[in-house]
């Protein structure tokens, strides 16, 4: 026995080691059931799936990589907030100084708006996927109502994020966005105050896109997602095969 | 005359060559030793079978969670290297005084500002979004004609439809991206004007 071998053996039959893993490396049936249902990230699967399921052509992995890019902006949003105030005044120059002074601050910036943008890319073609493959039909109608739910809370989350850089494009297409909901019959100027907190884009929108961007969105889609992955649990697991 | 009842011959039973013994041989009980006795006979309906439908099942470790992996390392190496190498845009200071010579929407949403140069705006802006989401949803209980079908082949106006719809939400877009320029007037992308009027 190699050295390293002696290292792995001691590591795995340390207390420790046994206190975080109930069971030995999955290697046979019964011990990778129970690695997936003994652990609270992998027990969101069923012990087995259906074997179509698995096929990298029936889903593309969608769905997951929606979640997963959900979770990267998770992560690098948290970075980044503790560099951001949400002021008219002072977005602008947090902006700047995340990119040029904070460490991985542009790197983190750039991956959260490229991950923000293809999360809405992968929500349209898991949308597009699931109706191909004819996936609302019964008992799955009301996941696929909880997934348009989704869609929406996705777009509002990259748009209330696309202003807090607080620049022209950012101000003027929010500007655009919200002068459509001035249009809302009978609701209309309502609609605007409520959604900018004043005439025009300004401090108190900044505010409100901010809170509704890192806290009420993200809420509301992780309980959303929840009810999605249970839902396609308890309706039998992913539809097909075709 | 009596009948005289002659006692039963003992049977015999005749010994199978060892070398030619099958595990049923070995199994066999001379009948002699009658170790059962017949019951009752049972139809073969009246038996409990459990129904077992084929497996068609793998275990999600290794097959999915290893497929899983595989996906969200590409998905973060992709992600690492648009963020290497691709920078967020950033303009100047947001001023409200300062129009730019043309604004639009993020992309997701153009097709719906170009909708706003063909219709009024409680249609555009307002109606059209709110009839696509309420739309969307209400699909599963709308396509109520054959449930069982799930092949696009068995329901081609399901499909025909919303490829129709995408198809027309893919032009919209489009042309909001591309062929739209300074006071968003209709241009030809890189032709008398300075390259693309759009930014992510």
């Amino acid at each position: 026995m190699s050295f390293l071998e002696r290292v792995d053996q001691s590591i795995r039959r340390s207390v420790v080691w046994r206190s975080l893993f109930r069971q030995p490396y999955p290697n046979d049936e019964r011990s990778r059931a129970y690695a997936v249902m003994n652990n609270v990230f992998l027990h969101i699967h069923p012990v087995r799936v259906r074997q179509h399921a698995v096929k990298f052509a029936y889903t593309f992995c969608l769905g997951g990589l929606s979640f997963f890019l959900f979770l990267v902006l998770t992560v690098t949003g948290v970075y980044l907030m503790f560099f951001y105030v949400p002021s008219a005044t002072q977005a602008y120059s947090n902006i700047l100084s995340i990119q040029s002074e904070v460490a991985f601050g542009l790197l983190t910036r750039n991956i959260h708006r490229w991950a923000a943008h293809l999360m809405v890319f992968f929500v349209f073609l898991h949308m597009m996927r699931v109706f191909y493959h004819g996936a609302y039909k019964p008992p799955r109608e009301f996941n696929w109502v909880v997934g348009v739910v989704l869609l929406f809370v996705t777009l509002m989350l990259s748009f209330t994020g696309y202003l807090l850089p607080w620049d022209q494009i950012a101000y003027w297409a929010i500007t655009i966005g919200t002068n459509m909901g001035g249009y809302a019959p009978l609701l209309n100027t309502p609609t605007k105050l409520i959604l900018l907190g004043g005439l025009e884009v300004g401090q108190n929108t900044l505010l409100r896109f901010y809170v509704l961007h890192i806290m009420f969105f993200p809420l509301v889609a992780a309980i959303f997602l929840a009810v999605h992955f249970w839902r396609i649990r308890k309706d039998g697991g992913i539809s097909g095969p075709l | 005359m009596t009948d005289v009842k002659t006692p039963p011959e003992p049977r015999t039973v005749v010994p199978v060559d060892p070398a030619r013994r099958t595990e049923i041989d070995k199994q066999r009980v001379p009948m002699s030793a009658r170790p059962y006795r017949l019951l009752a006979l049972v139809k073969q309906d009246a038996v409990v079978r459990v129904q077992k439908e084929p497996d068609d099942t793998v275990m999600t470790w290794p097959h999915l969670l290893s497929i899983e992996f595989l996906a969200g390392a590409l998905m973060s190496i992709f992600l690492l290297m648009m963020g290497l190498f691709v920078n967020a845009p950033l303009e100047a200071l947001a001023n409200s005084n300062v129009t730019p010579a043309v604004a639009k929407a993020p992309w997701y949403f153009l097709g719906l500002q170009e909708l706003l140069s063909y219709f009024h705006p409680t249609v555009a802006g307002v109606m059209v979004p709110t009839f696509v989401l309420v739309g969307a949803a209400l699909i599963p209980y709308v396509d109520r004609g054959n449930l069982a079908a799930t092949r696009p082949s068995q329901r081609k106006t399901a499909v025909v439809l919303f490829s129709m719809f995408c198809a027309l939400g893919l032009i919209v877009t489009f042309v909001g991206i591309f062929f739209r320029g300074p006071g968003y007037a209709f241009v030809i992308p890189y032709l008398n004007t300075d390259g693309l009027h759009f930014s992510l």
